[in-house]
C-alpha cells in the first residue's frame, strides 16, 4: 500500500473513532481499519468466495454476488454507498439495513471482524 | 555394439542411488505427517491451499463423472419446489444459508466451509445435484442423505436448488413462512425450473 493512501485511511479512521466518540459508543472502536490477514482468514470462514468471486481467495468463484475483483479501486459498495472505509464497515456489518431485500445475509460480524474484512478488501486493488 | 563401460555403470549406480534416496525422503515424510502429527487436523484453522485445491478439484471431477449415470426428471413441479424450499428450510440452511439468510454461526467453523448455495444450479447440472445430496461428499460435512431420505425427497430439494438462482429474499423468507423483507423485491419471482445442461 503506498503511503498516501494508508494516510488517508488513517485519517478516515481518526474521523470514524471520533464521531462514534461523539456518539457515545460503548465498544471500543480501533481507530482505521482492521487486520488484513484476519480478515482474508474471516472471508475465507464465512464463505464469502460462494457468492463473490475473489482474486486470491481458495475456492473463491461465487456466481450470485458481483465479484471483488479490484475492490479497493471501486467507486461504490452495493451500489448505494461510496466505497470508503467506514461505509465499507457499516455494509458488511448491516447489509439489509444499507440494502433491504437484498440477497446478501447479515453475517453478525462484531465491528472488529468487519474491519478485519474491510481492511483485507481493501487490499484487493 | 561395445559393451557398457565403466562411466555407464557409474551413471546407473548414480540414477538408482538418487531414485531410492528420493522414495526413501517420501516416506520419511509420509510417515512424518501420519504418525509424526505434522499434519493439522484442526478445522479452526484453513487447509494448505494446495490440500484445499487438490481436495476440492477431486471432488468436482468425482461428481461431474459419478453423476453420468443419474438421469433426472423433464421438469419440476411447483408442488416439489415447496416441498424442495421446507426441507431445505429444515436440513440444509444451518449450513448452506439462503438468500438474505446467513448460515448457523457454527457453520464457519466447518472446515472445509459449507457454501452458500445461490450459485450452485449455476454450477452444476440436476443429475449432478442430486448425486451430491443423495451420496454426501467425504473429508467434508456433507452428509448422504440418500441414507436417510426418499429419492423424491431428494429431488424435491433439487427441484427447489435449481430455483434458488431467481429466487428473492422475500420469497424465500415466504417460503419458508418467516416475514418478508420490507423493501420490494428486486429479483424475479420464483418458477419450477426444468433442469439444466
Amino acid at each position: 500500500m503506498r503511503a498516501p493512501r494508508r494516510l488517508a485511511l488513517t485519517g478516515w479512521g481518526l474521523l470514524l473513532a471520533a464521531s462514534l466518540a461523539a456518539c457515545g459508543s460503548q465498544e471500543p472502536t480501533p481507530a482505521g481499519l482492521g487486520d488484513p490477514l484476519q480478515g482474508r482468514f474471516i472471508a475465507m470462514r464465512e464463505a464469502c468466495g460462494s457468492c463473490h468471486a475473489i482474486p486470491g481467495l481458495q475456492q473463491a468463484d461465487g456466481l450470485a454476488g458481483p465479484p471483488l475483483t479490484g475492490f479497493a479501486r471501486r467507486a461504490r459498495i452495493a451500489g448505494m454507498l461510496a466505497n470508503t472505509p467506514d461505509n465499507l464497515v457499516r455494509w458488511l456489518r448491516s447489509p439489509q439495513v444499507v440494502v433491504p431485500g437484498n440477497a446478501m445475509p447479515d453475517l453478525r460480524l462484531t465491528d472488529k471482524e468487519a474491519r478485519d474484512v474491510a481492511a483485507y478488501l481493501e487490499t484487493l486493488r | 555394439m561395445r559393451p557398457a563401460g565403466r562411466a555407464f555403470w557409474t551413471g546407473f549406480a548414480l540414477w538408482v542411488a538418487g531414485g531410492v534416496s528420493a522414495a526413501a525422503a517420501a516416506g520419511a515424510v509420509a510417515l512424518y505427517v501420519i504418525f509424526g502429527g505434522a499434519f493439522d487436523a484442526a478445522a479452526s484453522t484453513p487447509h494448505l491451499p494446495i490440500v484445499a485445491w487438490a481436495t476440492h478439484v477431486t471432488m468436482i471431477h468425482s461428481v461431474r463423472s459419478r453423476a453420468r449415470a443419474v438421469v433426472a426428471p423433464r421438469a419440476f413441479t411447483a408442488a416439489q419446489v415447496a416441498a424442495g424450499a421446507r426441507e431445505y428450510d429444515q436440513r440444509c440452511a444451518a449450513c448452506h444459508g439462503g438468500p438474505a439468510l446467513a448460515r448457523a454461526a457454527w457453520a464457519g467453523g466447518l472446515t472445509p466451509t459449507p457454501p452458500y448455495l445461490l450459485d450452485a444450479a449455476r454450477r452444476w447440472s440436476a443429475p449432478e445435484l442430486y448425486w451430491i445430496v443423495d451420496n454426501g461428499v467425504k473429508m467434508t460435512a456433507m452428509p448422504a442423505w440418500g441414507e436417510a431420505e426418499s429419492r423424491d425427497r431428494i429431488w424435491e430439494v433439487v427441484a427447489f436448488l435449481e430455483v434458488l438462482p431467481r429466487l428473492s429474499p422475500g420469497d424465500y423468507a415466504r417460503m419458508r413462512g418467516t416475514t418478508a423483507p420490507t423493501a420490494p423485491d428486486p429479483l424475479q419471482a420464483s418458477q419450477p425450473a426444468p433442469p439444466t445442461r
